[in-house]
């Protein structure tokens, strides 16, 4: 081998060791940082964020350190180099390399010279000093990565949300607080589709109504207590650690553990499944046809934040006038939203099925239903479009004065409430005693027979009587046309007659004719009142109903309800101001602003007290501070809102001076001026 | 202390514009009795106009089903959150009609269920005293007995105070005349206006 084959072998050897130090510098740094901070956070706790970076940390000082020392061992590719740092080390060689390398002709005599030298020990002991210290520094930073508790190795290695329970307790357990760390996960119900979310060391969690909440902490569950609004749940063993499933309430709660002399509150904080939003898209207003026929788009959209189930439109017809109505609906164009979060409807509804009639109002909306199970299903619902089928007689009509209703509505209205009273009796009859029956069977029974006494009026007046009674017509000079000995002929007529005939024959006049439904109306209510007389009220109720049906059709106000602005009528304030009489009004006695309602009183007292309590026990008060939000989330949402940034400013330990003043303003009682209130002044 | 205007709300569904003299007979009733400075016409609002929080009270009606939108529905409740009163009224004065029970209905889903309200409440003697709770109306006394009379009007109360009164006595026909026929009477029925609008401004 001659002496510039030797040298090529140098420095392949010192070239492989160069690498080789490198890699192992690489892995020595990254493996000492990865120990140093699994150190520390087994001793101080590392945030989470700060241990995400752990590893891209070591992989970027692994790759510098490898790229420093190979920058350091460049030299080695130059075979002169090699051989000065060969005849540094080996004084033997007398500078017989570099001469060898200079000579453009191998010489026998230097290569005799260069043959006579060994450098392998130096050769050795230079690897030893290149690969020893990383090779010892990583063993060490290895050995100490190994000794640490594998929950911290999983912190550094894996650092995910609710890993604080991984952390390895320093203190013995009797000593410790199990309260913390303490995580938290909340478990969407499953119709959701939603991730289980983890939260470590909550003060207050957000949860979804029906979803279910499970907090963990360190060691055994023996002696620990948890509590929510006022209910115990039972704290269990999960392997090494505690844990406590909730059902998230439909209203905000606070929950209370508590470890021997520790304790912790959280707020529950729940919010619910939003219903479906429904917007019509077709019909886009109101509308009214003359001649309904052919068939009606209908359109709309329907989101939902989880997800829909089904959705359609339902369509409600009301014919009549006046006061009485009759109703039908139906449902059409059913469609299944398959748990999108937005789908569309559309579809068409048909008139001419619908077979309206003029003065018939069709109310159209779309409605949708999501896939609540827990607490649902929620169903929203579009706005209602109306199509108005016009009566003849309304093209002129400009407005209706308003009027007490006529008295053909006031004995239907009282017939339907005599009917509710009979009902109640009926149904309590059997717990009654006979003759307590008996008594508000008569009761009713009089009040029955003087509606029919007043409807007996109502027909006398059209048949052009003098204002009197029934049996007034008999001592006077009576009624024009009939006495009443002929109006309940009539009214007997007109009752056998509903059961087939569409009209009277014979010598009826057409006075009877129009008023025949109250004729039929006075007639069962003399059945009615014979039934109650004797204490029947189940055999009094078939005929009531029949006279109530028979008002019902008697009826002949003609209301118009028109859509628009109403007629301006502008009153003469200065006319009238003080002008009635106030003789039993108490308006002076009356106080600008009551006092605070009891449960008001109480929270405000809360308040002071826990204000009291800051300056000798902080953490005390910040509790106070937090059970009286719970408690006021609901009652008093505003009072809640303004502990809020107080309670967070305390825990921050900033100045909570602004947001306590506000929220013992709101606790008082006293209004709180807001710069984007809308309320305009207008009082 | 600003001027007082009497606002009658408008909503998408129904008939609300069913009672358009009620308006300003209250108007009239607020000036004769009371030196509260009211504004000589009503004002009508949008339920889902933010307008509504212009309003202290605001006075609902109607003789068809009620359904509220959305927008409606969150506007509403935005306005009895931050302390405004509504009153509603069956203009069908029906006991199972379906203003009555859509109304309710809707009033339930937007703040809650309406409770029977003592007729001692100050309601009753926030102006006129009013021993035996709210004043009967024609259409329900007919000179049938006062056992055919709804002896109580409805409400939602918010921290003891009414949020929404719900009437089933049909005031909106009772009050539904032109003003200046009020002199023809011998007792003026609208006196109860006055405690609600009373109540309203200082409850």
């Amino acid at each position: 081998m001659t002496a510039l084959e030797r040298v090529a072998s140098a420095r392949r050897t010192l070239g492989v060791a160069v690498g080789v130090r490198a890699v192992l510098s690489g892995g020595a740094a990254a493996a000492a940082l990865l120990a140093v901070a699994g150190i520390l956070d087994w001793l101080i706790g590392i945030p989470r964020a700060a241990r995400a970076l752990a590893i891209p940390s070591a992989i970027l000082l692994a790759l510098a350190a490898l790229a420093y020392t190979l920058w350091r061992g460049r030299k080695v590719r130059a075979l002169p180099v090699v051989a000065l740092w060969l005849e540094e080390r080996v004084p033997e060689l007398r500078y017989a390399l570099v001469s060898a390398l200079d000579a453009p002709h191998s010489s026998p005599t230097l290569e005799r010279e260069v043959a006579a030298v060994q450098w392998s020990p130096v050769i050795n002991r230079a690897l030893g000093h290149a690969l020893v210290p990383p090779l010892l520094v990583l063993a060490a930073s290895a050995t100490l990565l190994f000794a640490l508790p594998a929950g911290v190795r999983a912190r550094i290695s894996e650092p995910r949300a609710g890993d604080a329970l991984l952390r390895a307790p320093i203190l013995a357990a009797p000593m410790r607080n199990r309260l913390t760390p303490l995580t938290g996960e909340v478990v969407p119900p499953s119709y959701t589709g939603e991730h289980h979310i983890i939260m470590e060391e909550p003060s207050s969690i957000e949860a979804l109504t029906g979803g279910h909440l499970v907090l963990r902490g360190q060691g055994s569950a023996s002696g620990i207590t948890a509590t929510v609004a006022g209910v115990a749940a039972q704290p269990r063993d999960s392997a090494d650690q505690w844990r406590v499933d909730i059902v998230v309430p439909a209203k905000p709660a606070a929950l209370e553990l508590r470890d021997r002399s520790y304790s912790r509150t959280l707020i529950i904080a729940p919010h619910a499944d939003s219903l479906p939003v429904v917007t019509l898209s077709a019909p886009t207003r109101d509308t009214v046809v003359r001649t309904p026929k052919g068939a009606l788009r209908l359109g709309a959209d329907a989101t939902d934040d989880y997800g829909l189930d089904a959705g359609w439109f339902e369509y409600i017809v009301s014919s009549g006038e006046g006061e009485t109505f009759t109703f039908k609906s139906g449902v059409i164009h059913r469609v299944d939203a398959g748990n999108a979060r937005a789908t569309k409807l559309s579809g068409e509804l048909d008139l001419d099925s619908l077979q309206l009639k003029p003065g018939d109002l069709v109310h159209v909306r779309a409605v949708a239903r999501d896939r609540n199970n827990v607490t649902g299903p929620g169903i929203g619902v579009s706005e209602t479009r109306t199509l108005r089928v016009p009566r003849a007689s309304e093209y002129d009509s400009i407005a209706i004065e308003g009027a007490p209703p006529p008295d053909v509505d006031s004995s239907q209205l009282s017939q339907r409430m005599l009917i509710i009273l009979t009902e109640k009796l009926e149904a309590r009859r059997t717990k009654l005693a006979r003759a307590d029956v008996v008594k508000e069977s008569q009761a009713i029974g009089s009040d029955e027979a003087r509606l029919r006494q007043h409807v007996g009026e109502i027909v006398f007046a059209r048949l052009g009587a003098q204002q009197g009674t029934e049996d007034a017509g008999s001592n006077n000079a009576g009624p024009a046309h009939m006495t009443p000995d002929q109006l309940l002929a009539a009214a007997n007529a007109a009752t056998q007659a509903s059961a087939g005939a569409t009209d009277f024959g014979g010598d009826e006049t057409p006075v009877v004719a129009v008023n025949r439904p109250l004729l039929e109306a006075y007639n069962a209510m003399w059945d009615a009142s014979r039934a109650l007389e004797v204490g029947e009220p189940g055999t009094a109720l078939p005929p009531m109903r029949i006279a109530l049906a028979a008002i019902q059709r008697a009826r002949n106000a003609e209301r118009l309800y028109l859509r628009g602005k109403s007629p301006t009528v502008i009153v003469d304030i200065n006319k009238v101001r003080l002008a009635g009489k106030r003789d039993d009004a108490t308006s002076s006695s009356r106080l600008p602003r009551a006092v605070l309602d009891s449960s008001s009183e109480r929270r405000a007292e809360r308040f002071d007290a826990a204000l009291n309590d800051l300056a000798v026990n902080s953490s005390a008060a910040i509790d106070s501070l937090l059970a009286l939000r719970v408690d006021a989330l609901e009652p008093a949402p505003a009072l809640a809102a303004a502990l809020a940034p107080a309670i967070d400013s305390l825990r921050a330990g900033h100045n909570a001076t602004d947001a306590l003043v506000r929220a013992r303003r709101i606790a008082a009682g006293v209004t709180v001026a807001r710069i984007e209130s809308a309320w305009g002044g207008a009082w | 202390m600003s001027t007082f205007t009497f606002a009658t709300a408008q909503y998408d569904s129904g008939d609300w514009d069913s009672a358009p003299l009620v308006p300003p007979n209250i108007i009239d009733t607020i000036a004769r009795y009371t030196e509260i400075e009211v504004t000589p016409t009503g004002a009508i609002v949008s339920l889902a106009s933010p307008d509504l929080l212009r309003y202290p009270l605001v006075y609902l009606t109607g003789h068809l089903p009620v359904r509220f939108s959305d927008a409606e529905r969150k506007q509403l409740r935005e306005f009895l959150d931050r302390g405004g009163m509504l009153f509603v009224d069956d203009h069908n004065h029906d006991v199972d009609g379906v203003f009555h029970k859509t109304a309710t209905e809707e009033i339930t889903r937007t703040i809650g269920e309406p409770k029977e309200l003592p007729n001692n409440h100050p309601l009753y003697a926030a102006f006129f005293k009013f021993t035996d709770g709210p004043p009967t109306t024609s259409h329900e006394l007919n000179g049938w007995g006062d056992n055919l009379v709804h002896k109580n009007l409805f409400a939602v109360m918010r921290e003891g105070r009414i949020s929404v009164l719900y009437s089933s006595k049909d005031y909106s026909s009772e009050w539904g005349y032109h003003p200046d026929t009020k002199r023809f009477q011998s007792v003026d029925n609208t006196k109860f206006a006055v405690n609600i609008v009373v109540y309203a401004l200082t409850a």
